[in-house]
């Protein structure tokens, strides 16, 4: 009994470490919105999950730095990938914002990526685990 | 350096109180800064000899170099071009630094060279990038030479991706006439038969203009570049060049494994530019013009490698240019600085 509690304690301590590890500060930009027939798109990689593994990489290397490892945040107006905001979005909707870049508000264009590498990054980002947005 | 200074610190008494606080303030939220960023502290004493200033500098520096060199991965996957410019920008906030060199294998009567440059690029914004050059030039059998700087501003000024991205150009060189960098061909192209004691001392104070036009089709980077340029020293009229390139990436999707040799890392092309005469002598016949294959190596996750043999297409041209660079890129340079400064961003 005592062990069960010590790990639900434990778990509890996780998740709330997690939530408090988002950024709450985050506020989607409203004018930033992917035109529909771009929204629509279908990855191309959906039922390669191990290309996940290269998408892991290019995010390390292209995004890590401003959006986190994806444990946590890095700076206060990026987006968190963990947030339900960002993952319920769609595939293609991610890989416009990350073909196009807000450059008013810093995010660059990362057209310079090949197409499958930027879906790569969308099959990434679908693997992180989104939890409940801090009340 | 600081052990052999700390020997005048018998001096300290006499020092105005003012510039040894600020040494005293300078080094501790330097110190703060450090362990919040979890670097450790920097064991550098508080240097106090006559000159205060000169070593407040020079700490600086010293506790400035690893905060600015500390940060992490980034990404470095340079455009392989050295000539033509594209519509990708620096990210914000990155300092990419890079030393590169121009050489050549000469026609009869003419001598070798070799013209070494290092940039610094910052992305200040994601739509505007500065840049700042300083160059160099040695002649076999001649001298060695510095043949000035050039300070570069690249604006974006679409929001988001085209078919055909425009970048606006504006740079100005103060160099003289011994500069053999080549980082564009305008005109007639660049003197090199003169001596460097005759060349150095002819200023070439240019204001450049370029209009950069780029798109990125099915993982093909086309771009092309029309150049203006302007000698303020002397009345050459306007000059003109171009330069077009097209490059791919040799893999397109990212293997999961770390490496180093993979095909995704490597970036190959090839481009094209020349001078295209002046308002004076508007003409492309009797100017310089070369093709050169382009390619990049990603060598770690922020440095870059880059090569390109350039091949003259008329007697003015050199028969072969080749050029080579190293880039090394540090994030998030800038937020750093920032925090240094007290911003909480």
């Amino acid at each position: 009994m005592r062990r069960h509690l010590t790990l639900a304690a434990y778990s509890l301590l996780v998740a709330l470490v997690t939530m408090l590890g988002q950024n709450p500060d985050y506020r989607p930009d409203p004018t930033w919105r992917a035109p529909d027939d771009a929204a629509r798109k279908v990855n191309p990689l959906a039922n390669r999950p191990g290309a996940a593994a290269g998408g892991k990489k290019l995010f390390l290397r292209n995004c890590a730095e401003c959006h986190g490892d994806g444990s946590g945040i890095e700076k206060k107006h990026s987006a968190d990938f963990l947030l339900p905001v960002v993952q319920e979005q769609s595939n293609g909707t991610i890989f416009w914002k990350i073909t196009n870049g807000n450059t008013g508000r810093g995010m660059p264009s990362f057209s310079k990526l090949p197409e499958l590498e930027r879906w790569q990054l969308v099959l990434y980002l679908r693997t992180l685990k989104p939890v409940p947005s801090p009340l | 350096m600081d052990i052999v200074r700390s020997a005048a610190r018998p001096l300290l008494p006499s020092k105005p109180p003012s510039l040894h606080f600020v040494a005293t303030s300078l080094k501790h939220k330097v110190d703060r800064f450090l362990d919040r960023a979890g670097h450790g502290r920097l064991a550098l004493p508080i240097l106090s000899c006559n000159s205060v200033a000169s070593n407040i500098q020079m700490r600086f520096f010293l506790l400035l170099l690893p905060v600015l060199l500390a940060p992490m991965v980034s990404l470095a996957q340079e455009s392989p071009y050295f000539v033509t410019y594209d519509h990708h920008m620096e990210e914000p906030g990155n300092l990419d630094l890079e030393v590169s060199a121009t050489t050549d294998v000469p026609r009869t009567g003419q001598k070798y060279y070799f013209a070494p440059w290092m940039e610094f690029e910052y992305g200040v914004t994601a739509r505007w990038t500065t840049e700042l050059y300083i160059e160099g030039q040695t002649t076999y059998g001649g001298s060695t030479v510095f043949s000035g700087w050039r300070f570069e501003n690249r604006f974006r000024p679409m929001k988001r991706e085209h078919w055909i991205n425009p970048v606006l150009y504006l740079e100005y060189e103060n160099l003289n006439e011994a500069s053999r960098i080549q980082k564009e061909i305008v005109g007639g192209g660049p003197d090199i038969t003169s001596p460097n004691s005759e060349l150095r001392n002819t200023p070439a104070h240019e204001l450049e203009t370029k209009l950069i036009l780029s798109s990125d089709f099915h993982d093909w980077n086309v771009a092309e570049n029309f150049i203006v340029e302007k000698n303020l020293s002397k009345g050459e009229g306007f000059e003109f060049g171009y330069a077009v390139g097209f490059y791919h990436q040799l893999a397109t999707l990212a293997s999961g494994a770390k490496c180093r040799f993979c095909r995704e890392n490597f970036l190959a092309g090839v481009e094209l530019y020349g001078g295209l005469g002046s308002t004076l002598n508007f003409s492309g016949g009797n100017t310089g013009h070369y093709v050169a294959p382009v390619i990049s190596w990603l060598v770690s996750d922020n440095a870059t490698l880059r090569f390109s043999p350039g091949f003259g297409l008329t007697h003015e041209s050199s028969p072969v240019l080749f050029r080579f660079g190293y880039s090394y890129e540090i994030q998030g340079i800038g937020s750093n600085l920032s925090k240094l400064f007290g911003s909480k961003r």
